[in-house]
Parts: C-alpha cells; sequence; structure tokens
C-alpha cells in the first residue's frame, strides 16, 4: 500500500530533518523555537498527507499555536542567560559519546523497521475498523465517535490530568511570588 | 509511499531529539528536544492508523498532545522558579535539591 506523493514526501522529510537538526545545533534558544515551530507545521502537513485533516488542524492550532507561544514567552525571557552559560560548557567530551549513541539508535530503529518486525507486530494487534466510518461521515466525526464511545474514559483522565497541571503551575507561580 | 518511509523519517526525528537532550546544556532547549521526540511518536502513530484502517491513533496523538501541553506548563514553570532562585539555569550547574 502506498500513500502519498513520493515528491512531496521527500520533501516534506527533509525539511522535517533540516528543521529538527536546527533544534539541536542553533546556538541561540529563539532560533531553536523557531525550527521546532517549522518541524511542527511539517509534521502537520505529513498528517494531511496520510488523509487526517482533524488531527492536522489541531496539531497547527494547539501545539504550533498555543502551546509554542506559551514556551517562546518563557525563552525570551530567560533566554539572554541561557545563551551565556551554553559557551562554558564543562562536560565537552560528552559530546561524542552522545553523537555515537544517537547515531546507534538511529541505525537500529531503521533495521527493526526494514525488517518488518515492527508493522507485523501492529498488524497482530488487531486494531479497530472505525476507519469504514471516516469514508462514510468525514474525519472530524469518526474522531468524535472514536474519542466519546470507545476512548471515553481516556478522555476523562485526560480532564483530570489537565487539572493537575492547572494546579501544580498555579503553586510554583505562587511560592515564586512570596519568595521575592 | 510504503509504511516504512514513514518510520524511518519518525526514527530520524526521535533520535534527533533523544541527541538534543544529551548534548544540550540549557533546559530549555532539553525541553524542545522531547517534544521534538513526542512529535516523532505522532508520526508514526498516524502512520500506524492510515495503514492499518483504524483511528485509534488518532485518539492516542490527541492525548499525547495533551500529555505534552501538560507537560510544558509545569515544566516551564519549575525552570522559571528555578531560575528566580539560582540566577542560572545551566543543568551541570544545578546540583544540590535543597533551594
Amino acid at each position: 500500500m502506498l500513500v502519498g506523493n513520493p515528491i512531496a514526501f521527500g520533501v516534506l522529510s527533509v525539511a522535517a530533518v533540516a528543521s529538527a537538526l536546527g533544534v539541536v545545533l542553533f546556538r541561540n534558544a529563539v532560533y531553536c523555537m523557531l525550527s521546532l515551530i517549522l518541524n511542527l507545521l511539517m509534521l502537520a502537513l505529513f498528517f494531511l498527507m496520510l488523509e487526517a485533516e482533524f488531527v492536522a488542524t489541531i496539531q497547527v492550532l494547539i501545539y504550533a499555536g498555543a502551546v509554542m507561544v506559551l514556551f517562546l514567552f518563557v525563552v525570551t525571557m530567560l533566554a539572554p542567560d541561557a545563551s551565556s552559560t551554553e559557551g562554558r560548557d564543562r562536560l565537552r567530551w560528552q559530546i561524542g559519546p552522545a553523537l555515537g549513541l544517537a547515531i546507534i539508535l538511529a541505525g537500529s530503529l531503521i533495521v527493526a523497521i526494514l525488517n518488518g518486525a515492527v508493522a507485523s507486530d501492529a498488524r497482530k494487534s488487531g486494531a479497530g475498523s472505525l476507519f469504514t466510518q471516516v469514508q462514510a461521515n468525514g474525519d472530524t466525526q469518526a474522531f468524535g465517535q472514536a474519542l466519546f464511545h470507545g476512548f471515553s474514559f481516556p478522555f476523562e483522565a485526560t480532564s483530570l490530568l489537565l487539572l493537575v497541571a492547572v494546579l501544580g503551575a498555579v503553586v510554583l507561580g505562587r511560592r515564586l511570588a512570596s519568595r521575592d | 509511499m510504503p509504511l516504512s518511509a514513514y518510520l524511518i523519517v519518525s526514527a530520524l526525528l526521535f533520535a534527533i531529539g533523544a541527541l538534543g537532550v544529551l548534548i544540550r546544556r540549557n533546559p530549555l532547549v532539553m525541553f524542545m528536544s522531547i517534544e521534538l521526540m513526542l512529535n516523532a511518536v505522532n508520526l508514526s502513530f498516524m502512520t500506524f492508523a492510515r495503514f492499518l484502517n483504524s483511528v485509534d491513533g488518532w485518539m492516542f496523538v490527541f492525548l499525547v498532545l495533551t500529555v505534552a501541553a501538560a507537560e510544558v506548563v509545569v515544566g516551564l514553570a519549575i525552570i522559571v522558579s528555578i531560575f528566580r532562585t539560582r540566577r542560572t539555569i545551566n543543568v551541570d550547574e544545578l546540583n544540590s535539591l535543597k533551594g
């Protein structure tokens, strides 16, 4: 089974890997941030190529929009000091072993993928076939039906998680105000 | 494009994210690298959803998105409060548990 235009796939994958390298290699944290936003937009385009319009939309709106704006606020607040401390790195020898480990990780993952072990394990899991609804009703309706029927417990657990995150942010912010 | 092509892009993005966590000393950039790894996994979820004709992968991407948002909120609050007390956020200098 083949999905997506090969030329579009090639351009997107080169752009995604290049922007990911930008996140790791730029010295200035703000450039890293902008590179990460570019990478998230490339992934949204990948999702469009995989025929999931609704997920691509929430990727752009929530991830590249809301979460990254919050991130950019903190980065611009702390970045001047951050980039000055980055210069004197006391553990420079770590870069070589880290590069070696990353290459080993990428290589072993790619070997596992090309052996076909990953794909055959996934097929054995017998995933549900809600996808027929996508053809009938469109992907937003299929998403909603899957979320509120099959995945209603994880959805409720998510609301608890968000509540805990809000409380955590409030507590951390409050303690900091009283100490100043 | 076949399934394995998408998965290889996802594996490369994940390895680059892991490299970023290992070599950067700025916790903000380490955070960005963690986001990179989360998104690499999202890409393979979406790929399997498409190739196995199932929307289960979309649900997992939605949950990962929520967890990532919560993680960013709490993590950035911790980084800001460390910066307020220690005046530095270099992870090599953060070696005491007592604030």
